[in-house]
């Protein structure tokens, strides 16, 4: 018998292994050692850090959904945001209901995922860009229908109350830390669904689908029923996304939806690598934390008093950044950040040896 | 009656600008099957290097303009050189990506300029005398004005600016027309958008093709920002939001048929202004013709997805 905790590669002897979630134990127990980490790590950090720690989870989620629809179905998507703003719509009318934060979470993430239905019908009849800019099209009219409606306060800012969990309420000081769990463990749950998704039938009915309709239609799966349901589903987990940032930010704007928020999104499961779990995670943690240093950037800038008239160098700069990421990540590695943690992880794994 | 007849007319002028940004944007798509989402930023780098070239530089406007195509036709090129020839064979995802990292790069690149924020205008540069001194006296481009008013015809008020627009597009269209039907360039162009194949056994260079499609779409872009320039005063956003209002018109003109950008967009922009003028009052807040020709995009996409005028894909297994 080989020792598990000292073997070089994949063992994979019989059919049952290949199709376990963690193919070693040395994988299952650094998962289980990065969770706890996760969890103690906001002790040791400031309100602020917990804060875009916070927006990381929060975007990660909707990217997990971005990632079912455009990564395993190839459904572009570039309405994520729309679907963001939905889940957050409904808990900004639910919420003050005195509903609990436990169930507005998913009922955002259900009402979503009708709405996600709704624009996946077009999925019928066209495909690729034509869908890219029905889900533009949702986009522009979601932006529009909220700003002329007097119930949703023509997208200014409507109040979320402030959660409570089992007697513990999330005051102003530890805010942050209580949703950083809250989305933490939603996140751990809907990730852990993400990766099961392909083990079903249905997940691999998605994959079908993508690469070949006519052949998966041929083989007996449905692909106008696989595609509505794929759009369901990444909108359901915007809507999960959008429920949580409404209470993190503690108000629902528009702003926090708009087609720059989905294209951003987009750009994260780009750049962590299309249709992978680790990459849903990357992606976002990169693109936010050089929101966060572009921003710091240009107040150094700003401080050094280096300006010309009329330039505001804090929105050149994020777009500039923004848009050299993309590009240079399709140029150059086109399979995202998630191909580096492959690399990274199977030199690891066989180590001593080179592969 | 003529309330009517000057949303028709004004109309059509937006919708020759869209019929121009449309152009461009219907040339990279049939040449190379890229998906531009940077024609906003295109237009917008068009319309504000004329505005520099005008104000900074002192040049009469007809220079202005010239140097404004030429330069954006460059950038085009340039762009398709550097970035979109490597997305060659990509996944359409990839391919939708890259031009919107390229808009958001371009952004940042104008947000570094002063004209990132805030609202501008052309000098005026037809003097008092009429249009037909115009292209002789602009020397002095600040100290002459174009006059005020207009014509008015059937009750209905035209700008000179507003006719001004309306010939140049019409001049561009008729310039681009006789380009595709007749010049060798262009009938290269036509045959690469029709069987690449076929072109490339006859010895057409489709590369070149590829980064002549993005000239000619910089062309259109920097023409469309001058005469919304003209029209309606210089703003980024405002700018820039016409490269997303370019959708609703490939889409309803079919996405790889030139004369359907063309009869699209003053659709689109006819029907835009009259839902601004029918709806509005219905409506808290106005606003219609923000959300009007997504509307017709989707109803476009439900009903008759390739458009007016496109060729309808027909798969086979």
């Amino acid at each position: 018998m080989r020792n598990p905790w000292a073997q070089t590669g994949n063992y994979r002897t019989s059919y049952q292994q290949d199709t376990s979630i963690f193919a070693t134990h040395r994988e299952l127990v650094s998962l289980l050692l990065f969770l706890g980490f996760l969890l103690v790590l906001p002790q040791f950090l400031s309100r602020t850090q917990v804060f875009i720690l916070d927006l990381i989870l929060v975007y990660s989620v909707a990217v997990l959904g971005l990632n079912i629809t455009t990564g395993y179905a190839g459904l572009i998507n570039i309405g994520q945001a729309a679907f963001m703003g939905v889940g957050a719509y409904t808990a900004a009318l639910v919420a003050p209901q005195g509903i609990p934060f436990w169930l507005v979470v998913p009922l955002g993430g259900l009402v979503a995922a009708f709405f996600g239905y709704l624009v996946g019908i077009p999925s019928l009849r066209v495909k690729h860009l034509y869908l890219a800019l029905a889900t533009l099209a949702f986009q522009m009219v979601f932006e529009w229908a909220v700003g002329h409606m007097p119930l949703l306060k023509q997208g200014g800012a409507m109040d979320m109350p402030r959660a409570s969990f089992l007697g513990y309420e999330a005051g102003f000081r530890n805010h942050f830390h209580f949703w950083y769990y809250v989305s933490l463990v939603t996140l751990v749950v809907l990730a852990f669904f993400f990766r099961n998704l392909l083990r079903t039938r249905y997940g691999r009915a998605l994959v079908a689908v993508r690469d070949n309709d006519r052949a998966a239609d041929a083989m007996g799966m449905d692909p106008g029923r696989t595609k509505l349901f794929a759009f369901a589903l990444g909108a359901f987990y915007a809507g999960v996304a959008g429920v949580l940032y409404a209470y993190l930010s503690r108000a629902v704007v528009i702003e926090d939806y708009t087609f720059a928020v989905s294209i951003k999104l987009l750009a994260m499961a780009i750049v962590g690598g299309l249709g992978t779990l680790v990459g849903s995670f990357l992606g976002p943690a990169f693109l936010e934390l050089l929101d966060v240093n572009m921003e710091a950037l240009s107040n150094f800038i700003k401080a050094l008093g280096f300006s010309v008239a009329g330039v505001d160098v804090a929105s050149a700069l994020r777009p500039l950044a923004f848009g050299l990421i993309i590009v240079l990540f399709l140029m150059f590695e086109p399979r995202g950040l998630y191909n580096w943690w492959r690399i990274v992880r199977s030199y690891f794994r066989t180590w001593p040896f080179k592969y | 009656m003529s309330f009517l007849f000057q949303l028709l007319f004004s109309g059509i002028v937006l919708g020759l600008v869209y019929a121009l940004a449309a152009l461009g944007f219907v040339l990279i798509y049939k040449a190379s099957r890229v998906v531009n989402f940077a024609q906003g930023q295109f237009i917008a780098i068009g319309a504000f290097l004329a505005y520099w070239a005008m104000v900074s530089l002192g040049v009469p406007f007809l220079l202005a303009a010239a140097l404004a195509l030429a330069f954006t036709a460059l950038l085009g090129f340039g762009v398709e050189r550097v970035f979109l020839k490597r997305m060659v064979g990509q996944p359409i995802i990839s391919v939708i990506m890259a031009t919107i990292g390229l808009a958001s790069l371009l952004d940042g690149l104008i947000h570094l300029t002063p004209y990132g924020a805030g609202n501008f205008s052309y000098p005026s540069f037809l003097p008092p005398g009429g249009l037909t001194e115009a292209a002789f006296h602009c020397a002095t481009p600040l100290s002459s004005f174009l006059p005020p008013g207009g014509l008015t015809l059937l009750g209905v008020q035209i700008s000179y600016a507003q006719l001004l627009a309306v010939a140049f597009t019409l001049l561009f269209l008729l310039v681009f027309t006789w380009f595709f039907q007749r010049s060798t360039l262009g009938v290269a162009m036509r045959s690469v958008a029709d069987d690449q194949m076929a072109a490339l056994s006859l010895g057409v260079s489709v590369e070149r093709v590829f980064a002549l499609a993005w000239a000619a779409a910089g062309l259109t872009a920097a023409a469309a920002g001058m005469v919304v320039g003209t029209i309606s005063g210089l703003n980024l956003d405002g700018l820039v939001h016409i490269g997303l209002r370019v959708f609703p018109v490939v889409i309803l003109g079919g996405l790889d048929s030139i004369p359907g950008a063309v009869v699209a967009g003053i659709l689109i922009g006819v029907l835009e202004n009259l839902a601004a003028g029918f709806l509005d009052p219905f409506i808290p807040g106005g606003g219609t013709r923000d959300v009007f020709p997504f509307l017709v995009l989707l109803l476009v996409l439900w009903f008759k997805p390739h458009g007016l005028f496109g060729t309808e894909e027909i798969e086979r297994v």
